[in-house]
C-alpha cells in the first residue's frame, strides 16, 4: 500500500505527540506516586442499611487516627446520602461510595473526584481537596427520570475549622 | 496556475511544502503546549486521585 511521504510525516508527528503525553503521564505518576483507583470490593446493595459500614449512622466523613478522613456515601435514585457534607481542605480523603439501586456516577466539578458507582461494589477514590468553598456534587451517569435533579452540595473548609466542627459533631450532618 | 510554465509548475510541486510544515508545527506545538498547561496547571494541582 502506498502512503504518501507527507502523510507518513503527519502520522509520525501525531503518534509522537500521543507518545509524549503517555511519557509525561507515566513520569508524573512515578514521581508523584499516583495510582489509578483499583479497589475491588463487593457489597450487597439490597442490605446496605444492615451492613455495619454503610448503616445510616455511619455515613458521612469520619476522621481516622492518622489524621486522614474517610467519607462513606450512599447514592440512590435521586440523591446522595448524607445530603449535606462538610469536608476539610488539604487532607487525605478516602471516598467510599455505594449504590442502593442502579448505576450512578459522581463528579465534583473543579476537582478530580469522579467515579462510577456500580451496585454491588464499593467505589473507593482517594484524593485531596485544595480549594475552600462550596461545590456541587453531581450524578453524571444517567440513572432514571430524576437524574437531572440528582445533585447536592459539599462545603470544603480549612482543616482547623473542620476539626472544631467535627469535635462538636457538626461535620457529619447525617 | 494557468499562467505558470510547465517548468515552474514542476518546481512548485517538487519543492518542500513550507506552508504545510508551518501549519503542522503551529497546530502540533499549540496542542502540546495546551495539553501540558492543562495537565500541570489544572489537573495535577487539583489533587491527584488514587
Amino acid at each position: 500500500m502506498h502512503i504518501d511521504r507527507l502523510e507518513k510525516k503527519w502520522a509520525g508527528i501525531s503518534l509522537g505527540i500521543a507518545g509524549l503525553f503517555v511519557v509525561v503521564i507515566l513520569a508524573s505518576a512515578l514521581f508523584h506516586g499516583i495510582h489509578a483507583p483499583s479497589n475491588v470490593e463487593t457489597i450487597d446493595s439490597a442490605r446496605l442499611h444492615l451492613s455495619q459500614e454503610f448503616a445510616e449512622d455511619n455515613l458521612g466523613p469520619q476522621r481516622n487516627p492518622d489524621g486522614s478522613v474517610t467519607v462513606r456515601m450512599v447514592a440512590g435514585r435521586y440523591g446522595f446520602y448524607p445530603k449535606i457534607l462538610t469536608l476539610p481542605s488539604d487532607t487525605h480523603i478516602t471516598f467510599r461510595w455505594v449504590s442502593l439501586d442502579v448505576i450512578h456516577g459522581v463528579h465534583i466539578p473543579m476537582t478530580n473526584m469522579s467515579t462510577m458507582i456500580v451496585p454491588g461494589y464499593v467505589a473507593q477514590v482517594k484524593t485531596e481537596l485544595h480549594h475552600i468553598g462550596d461545590y456541587p456534587l453531581l450524578c453524571n451517569e444517567y440513572c432514571g427520570m430524576g437524574h437531572a435533579h440528582m445533585w447536592t452540595n459539599i462545603k470544603v473548609v480549612n482543616k482547623t475549622q473542620w476539626e472544631a466542627l467535627n469535635n462538636n459533631g457538626g461535620a457529619n450532618h447525617g | 496556475m494557468n499562467n505558470l510554465s510547465e517548468e515552474e509548475r514542476k518546481k512548485i510541486l517538487e519543492s518542500s511544502p513550507v506552508g504545510t510544515w508551518a501549519l503542522m508545527l503551529i497546530v502540533g506545538g499549540g496542542m502540546v503546549i495546551a495539553w501540558l498547561l492543562m495537565y500541570y496547571g489544572v489537573f495535577l494541582p487539583r489533587g491527584h486521585i488514587g
